[in-house]
């Protein structure tokens, strides 16, 4: 687990206004002994996943060569830490097809086709996170953390035939099971690393959760049994969810165990600017990451159809309405804005990362992120050469500084599967992918 | 599936446009001959020549417009076939089919052709009712939970910090709700655990943080705060114990960290309030050397106060106030640094920290509502009989049936591993938290009868009717009244039923119904998500949005608690303001924060829905209104014909060739000229121009944007064209029956928590022929759904 001795200073930052909330929550903090540090074996890798909506102005999105010496406007944020990313071009997603925005969403990480249905029986597919979860997460108190920055859920933005699961939810369990995603620091922080108080207190609570997940389980077990054959599936999830749950309060105890206790201000709010959310949300995973609470992150840095108004970039139209830019020149350059924008807040965390000592280098030596859109040109709504960009460390054996683009469109898939080489969860094939991205890596795991 | 279906529509559109110069000579000859097994002059003859005259030119074999034929049906039975004629119901009711691009049918053939296919599927169903399947297993979710919570424990939560969000689908977030991920279950226990200590008295230190929004303008007297104040915050705070509690304040502060609206040297007087009694006073004043990095540093107080809920008010006193100031026009807007900045100091963020020296609760709400015995002194059995008789009555509430010694067994084991360790109250709250924990307080599971087979229908237990009654009503759990009547057996009775239903109606848990109801259907929900842009709206604020939601649904309220006709929703002649609100549509009269009901002039531009901030401002963006999600809202949740989805395949418009500076009416025109868009927006853009009046804020204006005098022309299916909001309202009166039906088909998915469905038009038909007769009062619609076979029965 964490420890830090002088996090004290802090505690007047987060609790003082809006912009000062939005503070770093690592400056102050030192990793002293974590389970890293302790067992340098081989260092685990960790795998995260950023969504960006409503695909790119297509104009300035792509470099010109094949290397990352001459960067395009939307990816010169990138400049700093060029040398750990590779720009992917023309990959596209068959199957977010027929849908739009919702299938944006919702095949970026499954590359699965949605259900089109807006009542309970949504069928979608498991997403990469979660496979890669399986095995990434055995070891972890969660084997996955979902977050996302839109706190209010909207009334009417996503019925076009397709339930707001497919719009909203990024990451999936199974194909039945979308995962709620978490916009609130303060819920994020407690859900790593709980309400805080004594080892012998956090231990009491720990128990306490126990139990009354022993209630539940059995009853919900009772319950299955007076219950009609098809509804008794849905049973075995509810029960399936409980031994994650147990699981999970299980590596809480272990750790309470090995007598680290995180002494960390939590958050109290939610930073009215946007950029100040966003990296506190990112900061969230370095903190996850470095405490090796979870190895697993997608992040849905706005969701499809975001109306947002990006003032502090210059753009007061919104967001989606804009990106319907039918060519428009002024619409293109406001789109490219907001992807210029996106993609520096990736990047300052990607920095943040670098800067971040864990084991033997820094968390990104032993970090593969993917950041992008399921959606290519959004004025056509098509899923088509998707803006892709892929981050990792010397560790992890990404070939960076360069852009990788392919003569033919080639499927999201085989990225989705070269990245799961990588970190150790082998599959022959995913859904509609053809092969591996040839020469991503350095060298064969 | 759907691409190749949107081509062909966009591809046969204009087919269908061309052919209508040999229509008629086409559909005579199909006339003749498509059944000429029916003998001449019979109904069914009649039917297939209206088919053949007004449908079957694009919907035939070999188009298949939209990929329906309607060369083949059979005529005898139409509800063989009833998902393909509810489908031509709809589309011939709304005057949405045939397009206006085609001959369209005598009023009174449109009509007899109607009232036909409606009589023959209504007559099937009624026979043979389909009454659908809701799910058998459905949680409660965000909203459910905080107000069971509340009815049962008399405990105010804020269950979004407790729960995630629930996603929606068919327009409403209590539909998919049968899944439970771990991160759902996790949420659950955690807030099982919390609120049982909560409502016990027996929660730790902990430590509550209020902020207030940033676009809160604080200048005047807010809603809820006491007169001769100005700006701050009020809100009702469950204290954990009798105990002391620092309160803490901070200033809001602009983006360099000055603190705002200090201009001149002259103090400003914070007062923090409990229940209305000042407990600290604190002066702001600009520092000698100007430097106010510390200026709150010390304002925080600590309070002794009784556990349970208080009113907890943080707020200015009001120096200076004249009616001078409340005239001022027109920056009633002040938060914006460098547009228009505070003139005076502003509270950012209120903290609770408690409680410190807590000595336990001795009586609030929760406590009475839930220690229904206290057992007379410390002996064990005397105390167990206690605990049993306090589980029992609360785990009747909370499971929504009588329980039985078994059920008590699981949460009297936490009773009494706590007890043995702490008090009785320790073990009533641990006892408390099974009880919350328990799926049977989570999920509301209705069941199968074994003696019904599958497929079969039949009707829902009396106990299945209290829930389905009390989470439609109130979005909550019954009350003991409802759920006697139902172990009774009495509520399945008609008489019973109507009764419980005007009596939960009357009660003010039914306000539910305009926040919860209202707050999706008409997506007053997204107002939060609302931000104009500053320089364009400078007027807008916090106070407008809050005012615009308490708008609507103290309008939607009074509808329902006055038994209205459900018209009013349309055309009415009052509304509710306050003053911040009033001046906002240039209503002269109304002073103070308080809401109250104004009558309107005639010339007010307001009355109705669609005049009203709240639904105008979720339909606009930030800079600007769209007439597109005006016309889709209208279409959609208001008239009936919802707009099918956009195509997946948008034709890529160049709109590099339509020049920017164009009115908005003219560059939706272009996009119009493609006929894949054409054959939605034509119907869509019409109906968003007639509000055109109304800006993205609902302020009315004579000339738009563009410097132009607004061109308000609109046009409804089936209506022909009309000017204006007005002619959008009378368009919609001249059918009533169509929003009526609309608004019953929303309030029908709410109250099943399913997508309505074609064999549910028979019901929802019969709902809105019967309220016709009673002026389509709110309570007629509602009852009329209480009473519906979807509502009552369940397909197996």
């Amino acid at each position: 687990m964490y420890l830090t001795r002088k996090a004290i200073p802090r505690r007047a930052l987060l609790q003082s206004a809006g912009a000062a909330m939005a503070l770093p929550l690592l400056e102050a903090m030192v990793p002293a002994a974590t389970a890293w540090a302790q067992t340098p074996a081989k260092p685990v890798p960790r795998l995260g996943y950023v969504f960006i909506p409503m695909g790119k102005d297509h104009t300035r999105w792509t470099p010109e060569g094949r290397n990352l010496d001459e960067l395009s406007p939307i990816l010169a944020p990138l400049k700093p830490i060029k040398d750990h990313v590779t720009v992917i071009t023309n990959t596209r997603l068959q199957n977010a097809y027929p849908g739009t925005h919702d299938t944006s969403n919702a095949a970026f990480l499954s590359a699965a086709l949605a259900k089109h249905t807006e009542s309970s029986d949504y069928f979608l597919g498991t997403t990469v996170d979660q496979l890669a979860a399986r095995e990434l997460g055995r070891d972890t108190q969660l084997p996955s953390l979902e977050l996302a920055m839109d706190l209010n859920p909207l009334a009417g933005v996503c019925n076009n035939g397709y339930a707001c699961v497919y719009q909203n939810c990024l990451s999936w369990s199974s194909p039945t099971t979308p995962l709620p995603s978490e916009a609130h620091p303060r819920v994020v922080f407690e859900r790593l690393f709980g309400e805080g108080g004594t080892p012998a207190a956090r231990r009491a609570a720990l128990r306490k959760r126990a139990s009354l997940l022993d209630v539940f389980v059995d009853d919900v077990a009772r319950l299955k049994q007076r219950v009609g054959v098809p509804d008794r599936v849905r049973i075995d999830q509810y029960l399936e969810s409980a031994r994650a749950i147990e699981r999970e309060i299980e590596r809480a105890e272990q750790a309470v165990a090995s007598n680290l206790t995180p002494d960390l201000d939590r958050p109290v709010g939610v930073p009215a600017a946007f950029a100040d959310h966003a990296k506190l949300m990112f900061d969230l995973q370095i903190l996850a990451f470095q405490a090796d609470i979870t190895r697993v992150v997608t992040f849905q840095l706005t969701r499809e159809q975001s109306n947002r108004s990006y003032l502090e970039v210059g753009i007061p139209e919104p967001h989606h309405p804009t990106s319907h830019h039918g060519n428009n020149p002024e619409k293109l350059l406001a789109i490219a804005k907001i992807n210029t924008f996106h993609m520096s807040l990736f990047s300052d965390f990607l920095q943040r990362m670098k800067d971040t000592p864990d084991g033997d280098g820094s968390l990104l030596d032993h970090s593969l992120y993917l950041y992008g859109s399921g959606m290519g040109n959004p004025s056509l709504h098509d899923h088509e050469d998707l803006p892709i960009v892929v981050a990792g460390g010397a560790a992890t054996g990404l070939k960076g500084g360069r852009h990788l683009r392919s003569e033919k469109p080639t499927p999201l898939a085989n990225l989705h599967v070269t990245l799961l080489d990588r970190v150790g969860v082998h599959l022959d094939s995913f859904k509609d992918s053809t092969g591996r991205v040839e020469d991503l890596f350095e060298r064969a795991l | 599936m759907r691409l190749r279906k949107t081509l062909r529509i966009g591809l046969l559109a204009l087919a269908a446009a061309l052919l209508v110069a040999v229509q008629v000579k086409m559909s005579a000859q199909a006339g003749a001959s498509a059944n000429p097994a029916e003998p001449k002059g019979s109904p069914a003859q009649s039917q297939r020549q209206f088919l053949d005259r007004y449908c079957a030119t694009c919907h035939n074999d070999r188009l298949k417009t939209g990929g329906l034929s309607l060369d083949h049906v059979d005529l005898s039975r139409p509800d063989a076939q009833s998902d393909l004629w509810e489908k031509v119901v709809r589309k011939l009711h709304t005057g949405v089919m045939p397009p206006n691009n085609v001959p369209q049918p005598p009023q009174a053939d449109r009509l007899a052709m109607l009232t036909w296919v409606e009589g023959a599927l209504d007559t099937a169903a009624a026979a043979h009712p389909r009454p659908g399947r809701t799910e058998t297993l459905r949680r409660l979710n965000r909203t459910e939970y905080q107000n069971a919570i509340r009815d049962l424990l008399a405990l105010d939560i804020d269950a979004a910090s407790l729960l995630p969000a629930d996603e929606s689908g068919h327009g409403f977030d209590n539909v998919n709700v049968g899944d439970l991920s771990p991160t759902l279950l996790d949420r659950y226990i955690s807030a099982a655990n919390k609120i049982s200590r909560l409502a016990v008295g027996q929660s730790s230190l902990q430590n509550d943080v209020f902020l207030l929004p940033a676009d809160l303008t604080q200048e005047e007297q807010l809603p809820g705060l006491p007169i001769g104040t100005r700006g701050g915050m009020s809100r009702t705070h469950t204290f954990a114990q009798d105990g002391e509690y620092v309160v803490q304040v901070l200033l809001a502060r602009d983006l360099a960290g000055t603190v705002s609206g200090l201009r001149e040297d002259r103090p400003h007087e914070l007062l923090v309030l409990v229940d209305r009694k000042q407990v600290a006073t604190f002066t702001v004043q600009k520092p000698a050397n100007g430097d106010d990095t510390l200026l709150d540093k010390d304002f925080n107080v600590r309070v002794a106060v009784g556990a349970g809920p208080h009113e907890l008010a943080v707020t200015f006193v009001k120096a200076g106030a004249s009616l001078i100031d409340t005239a001022r026009q027109p920056t009633e807007s002040r938060f914006n640094d460098r547009r228009h900045p505070r003139t005076v100091p502003a509270i950012n963020q209120v903290s609770v920290t408690g409680p410190y020296a807590p000595t336990g609760a001795a009586d609030t709400p929760s406590r009475r509502r839930l220690f229904v015995c206290r057992p007379a002194g410390h002996d064990q059995a005397v105390e167990e009989r206690c605990a049993s008789t306090i589980l029992s009555t609360l785990m009747r509430r909370a499971y929504r049936r009588p329980v039985a010694a078994a059920d008590v067994a699981g949460p009297m084991v936490f009773y009494r591993e706590a007890r043995a360790e702490g008090d009785f109250d320790a073990g009533i709250a641990a006892a408390l938290s099974a009880v919350l924990a328990n799926p049977q307080f989570l999920f509301r599971v209705e069941r199968d009868p074994q003696n019904v087979a599958a497929g079969g229908v039949y009707r829902i237990s009396d106990l299945e009717l209290a829930s389905r009654l009390s989470f439609f009503l109130w979005s909550s759990i019954p009350d003991d009244e409802l759920l006697d009547a139902a172990v009774r057996g009495r509520l399945s009775q008609p008489g019973e039923l109507e009764k419980q239903a005007r009596r939960m109606l009357a009660d003010r848990r039914s306000y539910n119904l305009a926040t919860n109801f209202a707050g999706q259907w008409l997506r007053l929900r997204n107002i939060d998500a609302v931000n104009p842009n500053a320089s364009l709206y400078r007027d807008f604020d916090d106070n407008l949005r809050q005012a615009f939601r308490q708008e609507t649904e103290l309008f939607f309220d009074s509808v329902l608690r006055e038994d209205r006709s459900a018209l009013t929703f349309i055309r009415a002649d009052y509304t509710f303001l306050n003053e911040r609100l009033a001046k906002h549509y240039g209503i002269p009269g109304v002073y103070g924060s308080r809401f109250r009901r104004v009558t309107l002039a005639r010339d007010s531009h307001r009355g109705g829905l669609l005049r009203q901030g709240s639904v105008l401002a979720v339909t606009s963006y930030a800079t600007r209104t769209s007439p597109i999600l005006r016309g889709v809202l209208v279409l959609s949740n208001i008239f009936g014909a919802a707009p099918p989805p956009p195509p997946p395949d948008v034709p890529a418009l160049d709109e590099s060739a339509v020049a920017s500076n164009l009115p908005m009416r003219q560059r939706l025109a272009a996009h119009r000229t493609n006929a894949v868009c054409a054959s939605c927006h034509r119907s869509i853009d019409p109906v968003g121009f007639s509000l055109e009046n109304f800006d993205a804020t609902g302020q009315w204006r004579d000339i738009d944007v563009d410097g132009q005098p607004v061109d308000a022309l609109g046009g409804l299916p089936g209506a022909g064209d009309y000017r204006g909001v007005d002619g959008l309202e009378g368009a919609l009166l001249v059918r009533p029956e169509l929003f009526a039906g609309t608004l019953t088909e929303n309030l029908l998915t709410f109250a099943l928590g399913r997508g309505v469905e074609y064999y549910d038009a028979p019901a929802i038909r019969k709902i809105v022929r019967d309220a016709h007769r009673d002026d389509y009062r709110f309570s007629s619609l509602i009852l009329g759904i209480v009473k519906s076979v979807p509502f009552q029965m369940r397909s197996k």
